[in-house]
C-alpha cells in the first residue's frame, strides 16, 4: 500500500516538474521580446522623426510583442512566485500556514477564476478563428484572432503550472515551495 | 443578503488579499465566486461574463500601456549595471561633506529613479539594500537613515516618468470619458499621459523640496544625527560627469520630450531603454569608444532632424532633401552599429539576460492585476456596486468636498492592504466618475489621490513601504525606529498635500500651459 503511494508521489512529483519545465522554456523565449519591443519601437521613432517614415505595421507589432509578452509569461511568473503578494502575514506565518494557504487559494480562486475566463471567452475567440479577424487599424497586422488566442492561452498555462504547484504542495507534506523557486 | 453581495464582494477581496495568495488570482477569484453566487441568488445575470473577453482584449489591444515594460527595462537596465548604486554612491559623496549631505543624495536618487517604479516595494528594498548601510556606516541615527530611505524609495511613484502614473492616468482618462457621457455630453474629451505627467510635476518637485528642506534644518538644529561624510571619499569633477551627468541627462530628455509634445511615452521610453543600454555597456571594459561615438551620433541625429527633418515618405523631394536624407541613414547606420556593439557587451557580461527576465516577470505581474481587476470590476458593477458608490458619494453633505474627503479618507485606509496599481484599476474606475461629474478637476483630483497614496504607503503600523523596509534593513535597525523615523515625513506629506489642496494651480498650472 505505501509502495503505490510512494509510486503515486513521484509520479506526481515527474508531472509537476514537465509542467515546469514547458513553462521555463516558454519564458526563456519570451524574455527576449522585451528586448525585441525596445529596439523596433526605437527604430519606429527613428524612423519617424529623422525621416518621416510610418508604418502603422511596425507600430502594431510592438503591440503584438507586448500582449505575448505579458499574456503568455504569465505561468513562468507563477512558477518564480513573482506575482506579488500581500505577505504582512503570509511571510510570518508557519510553512503549513503557508501551504494551506496556498492549497486552499489554488484550488478556489486561481483554477476556478482562470476556467471561467475560459468558459466565457471561448466563443469571442472561436468567432474570431472563425472569420480569421482582420486588422485593429487600417494598415495593421490582420492577426486579431492570434491576439484574441492569447487569452485562453493564458488561463491554459496559468492553470498548467498552478497544477504542478498543487501537486508539489500536496506531495511534499512540510517541504517550502522554495524547491520551485529559481 | 442579495442586496449587499457588492459589499460582501470587496470584504472578500480584502480577506484574499491579506491572505498572501497572489494578489491578481486572488482578484479574479473572488470576482469569479461572487459572479456565481450573484447568479445563484437572482441578483446578477450570468452572461455578464461573456464581456470578460471583451475588458481582457481591451487591456491586450491598449496602445498607452506599452509604455511600461520599456520603462521597465530601462530601470531595470540601470540597476543591473550598477548605474544607478554609481549614481547614489557618486551623488552620497559629492554632498557628503555636507550635514545631511548623505540624506540629500538618497532623496534626489530615489526622484530620478522614478521609472523603474513597478510596484511600491521594489524601489523602497532597492534603496534599503544600497542606500541605509551607507548612512549608518557614516552615523546617522538610524531613525532618520530608515525615515529618508522610506519616503525616498516612495517618492518615485509620484515624480514622472512613472510607471504608476501611467496606469492612474489611463484609469483616470477613462473614467473622466465616462463622466462626460453621464453629463450627456457629446464631443468627449480624453486626457492623456502627456498631461498627467505635467501635473504632477509642480507637485512631485514641492515634496523634494520640502524634504530637503526638512533634512538640511534637522541638520543644523541636530548635528549629530547627521554627521557629514569622512573628508577621505572626496569626489573629482571626472566622476560627477561619468556617473551622475548622464543618466539625468537620459532621464530628463525622456521626460522632456514626452512633456514638450514631441513623442508619446512609449516612444519616449524606448529611447530610455537604448539610452540605459548604452550607458549600461559603457560600463563595461570593450568597444568603450565605438559605444561612445554612436551615442554621439545618436544625438546628433536628435538635432539635426529637429533643425532640419526630412520627410521622406512626401513625393515633393528636392535634390538636397535626398542628399541629406542619404546622410541621416549614414549616421543612423552607425548608430546601430555602435548599440549592436553595446548589445554584445552586456550579453557577454550577462546583464541584458537579468535585465529582460526581471522586466518579463514584473511587466506579467502587473498586467496580470490589471487583467483580474477588469474581471473584478464587471461583476462589481452586475451586482449594483458601482451605482451603489455614486448614490452614496452623491448624498454626503458638503457636495463635491464632502465627496472628495471622504473618497480621500477610503483610499487612504485601502493603501494598508491595497498596492497602488489595485487601488487604481479596482476602486478609482468605481468612484471617480462620480467625483468628476460632482465638479472635481480630474488632473487636480488624481495627484491628490497618487500622493494621499504615497502617503498611506509610510503611514505605521500599516504602510507598504515601512513593511518592505523592515525586510530589507539590517537586523540592529528595530521596527521601532522604522515607526519613529517615518513620523516628521508623514507631517511633511500632509503639508504637501494640503498645499495641492489649497492651490489646485500647483497640479492644474503646468498642464494647461504647456498642452
Amino acid at each position: 500500500m505505501l509502495k503505490y503511494l510512494a509510486t503515486a508521489i513521484n509520479l506526481a512529483i515527474h508531472l509537476a516538474n514537465c509542467l515546469d519545465t514547458i513553462n521555463r522554456w516558454l519564458a526563456a523565449g519570451l524574455r527576449w521580446l522585451v528586448l525585441a519591443m525596445a529596439l523596433i519601437q526605437f527604430a519606429s521613432v527613428i524612423g519617424r522623426y529623422v525621416f518621416g517614415v510610418n508604418y502603422i505595421a511596425v507600430q502594431e507589432s510592438v503591440l503584438y510583442l507586448h500582449a505575448s509578452l505579458f499574456m503568455l509569461a504569465a505561468g513562468y511568473t507563477l512558477l518564480v512566485d513573482k506575482h506579488v503578494r500581500v505577505d504582512i502575514f503570509y511571510a510570518k506565518a508557519r510553512p503549513s500556514i503557508r501551504r494551506r494557504i496556498d492549497i486552499i487559494g489554488h484550488c478556489t480562486l486561481l483554477l476556478p477564476s482562470m476556467a471561467a475566463l475560459m468558459w466565457w471567452s471561448w466563443p469571442s475567440v472561436h468567432n474570431s478563428w472563425k472569420i480569421l479577424e482582420g486588422a485593429l487599424a487600417v494598415g495593421g497586422i490582420e492577426a486579431v484572432f492570434l491576439l484574441k488566442s492569447l487569452i485562453p492561452a493564458f488561463c491554459v498555462l496559468v492553470m498548467m503550472q498552478s497544477v504542478a504547484i498543487l501537486l508539489r504542495l500536496l506531495a511534499h507534506r512540510d517541504q517550502s515551495r522554495d524547491q520551485s523557486r529559481d | 443578503m442579495s442586496a449587499y453581495l457588492d459589499l460582501l464582494m470587496f470584504a472578500a477581496l480584502i480577506a484574499a488579499i491579506i491572505s498572501g495568495f497572489p494578489v491578481a488570482f486572488s482578484i479574479a477569484g473572488v470576482a469569479v465566486i461572487f459572479g456565481y453566487l450573484g447568479w445563484a441568488v437572482g441578483a446578477m445575470d450570468i452572461t455578464l461574463l461573456g464581456a470578460f473577453s471583451q475588458r481582457v482584449f481591451g487591456l491586450i489591444s491598449n496602445q498607452v500601456l506599452i509604455a511600461i515594460p520599456l520603462f521597465i527595462f530601462m530601470g531595470a537596465l540601470l540597476d543591473k549595471s550598477c548605474v544607478a548604486e554609481e549614481l547614489l554612491d557618486t551623488m552620497g559623496r559629492t554632498f557628503g561633506q555636507l550635514r545631511g549631505g548623505l540624506g540629500i543624495a538618497v532623496v534626489l536618487v530615489g526622484a530620478l529613479l522614478a521609472a523603474s517604479t513597478g510596484i511600491v516595494g521594489a524601489t523602497v528594498v532597492a534603496m534599503g539594500l544600497i542606500a541605509l548601510p551607507t548612512m549608518l556606516r557614516n552615523g546617522y541615527d538610524p531613525k532618520v537613515a530608515s525615515g529618508i530611505v522610506c519616503t525616498a524609495g516612495t517618492l518615485g511613484q509620484i515624480i514622472p516618468p512613472s510607471t504608476l502614473l501611467i496606469i492612474l492616468a489611463d484609469v483616470m482618462s477613462n473614467a473622466y470619458q465616462q463622466a462626460q457621457y453621464q453629463q450627456g455630453k457629446f464631443a468627449v474629451e480624453a486626457l492623456s499621459v502627456g498631461q498627467f505627467f505635467a501635473a504632477a510635476l509642480v507637485p512631485g518637485l514641492v515634496l523634494v523640496g520640502l524634504y530637503l528642506l526638512y533634512i538640511v534644518g534637522r541638520g543644523v538644529v541636530r548635528p549629530l544625527d547627521m554627521p557629514p561624510a569622512s573628508a577621505t571619499g572626496r569626489v573629482r569633477a571626472g566622476e560627477v560627469m561619468r556617473a551622475v551627468v548622464p543618466p539625468i541627462v537620459l532621464i530628463f530628455a525622456v521626460l522632456g520630450s514626452i512633456l514638450g509634445g514631441v513623442a508619446t511615452p512609449t516612444e519616449a521610453a524606448s529611447v530610455g531603454a537604448i539610452g540605459a543600454m548604452l550607458l549600461a555597456s559603457l560600463r563595461q571594459p570593450r568597444y568603450r569608444k565605438t559605444i561612445l561615438m554612436g551615442a554621439v551620433v545618436l544625438i546628433l541625429l536628435a538635432v539635426a532632424a529637429g533643425v532640419f527633418p526630412v520627410r521622406l515618405q512626401r513625393s515633393d523631394l528636392t535634390g538636397i532633401e535626398w542628399l541629406v536624407g542619404a546622410g541621416y541613414i549614414g549616421l543612423a547606420i552607425v548608430a546601430s552599429g555602435a548599440v549592436v556593439v553595446g548589445l554584445g557587451n552586456l550579453l557577454r557580461a550577462g546583464i541584458i539576460q537579468q535585465a529582460v527576465t526581471s522586466t518579463m516577470t514584473m511587466t506579467t505581474m502587473i498586467f496580470a492585476t490589471i487583467l483580474a481587476a477588469g474581471m473584478f470590476s464587471l461583476v462589481f458593477v452586475g451586482l449594483g456596486g458601482e451605482e451603489r458608490v455614486a448614490y452614496w458619494l452623491a448624498n454626503l453633505p458638503g457636495e463635491a468636498m464632502g465627496a472628495l474627503v471622504v473618497t480621500m479618507l477610503i483610499v487612504f485606509l485601502l493603501g494598508f492592504f491595497l498596492d497602488f496599481v489595485e487601488i487604481s484599476v479596482i476602486v478609482l474606475p468605481v468612484v471617480v466618475p462620480s467625483l468628476i461629474v460632482l465638479g472635481v478637476d480630474p488632473l487636480w483630483l488624481g495627484i491628490l489621490l497618487a500622493i494621499n497614496l504615497q502617503t498611506s504607503f509610510l503611514t505605521p503600523p500599516f504602510g507598504f513601504s515601512l513593511f518592505y523596509l523592515r525586510g530589507a534593513a539590517p537586523k540592529e535597525v528595530t521596527t521601532g525606529q522604522i515607526y519613529q523615523g517615518i513620523v516628521p515625513f508623514i507631517v511633511l506629506q500632509v503639508v504637501g498635500m494640503s498645499l495641492i489642496w489649497l492651490l489646485p494651480g500647483l497640479a492644474t498650472w503646468l498642464p494647461r500651459v504647456i498642452f
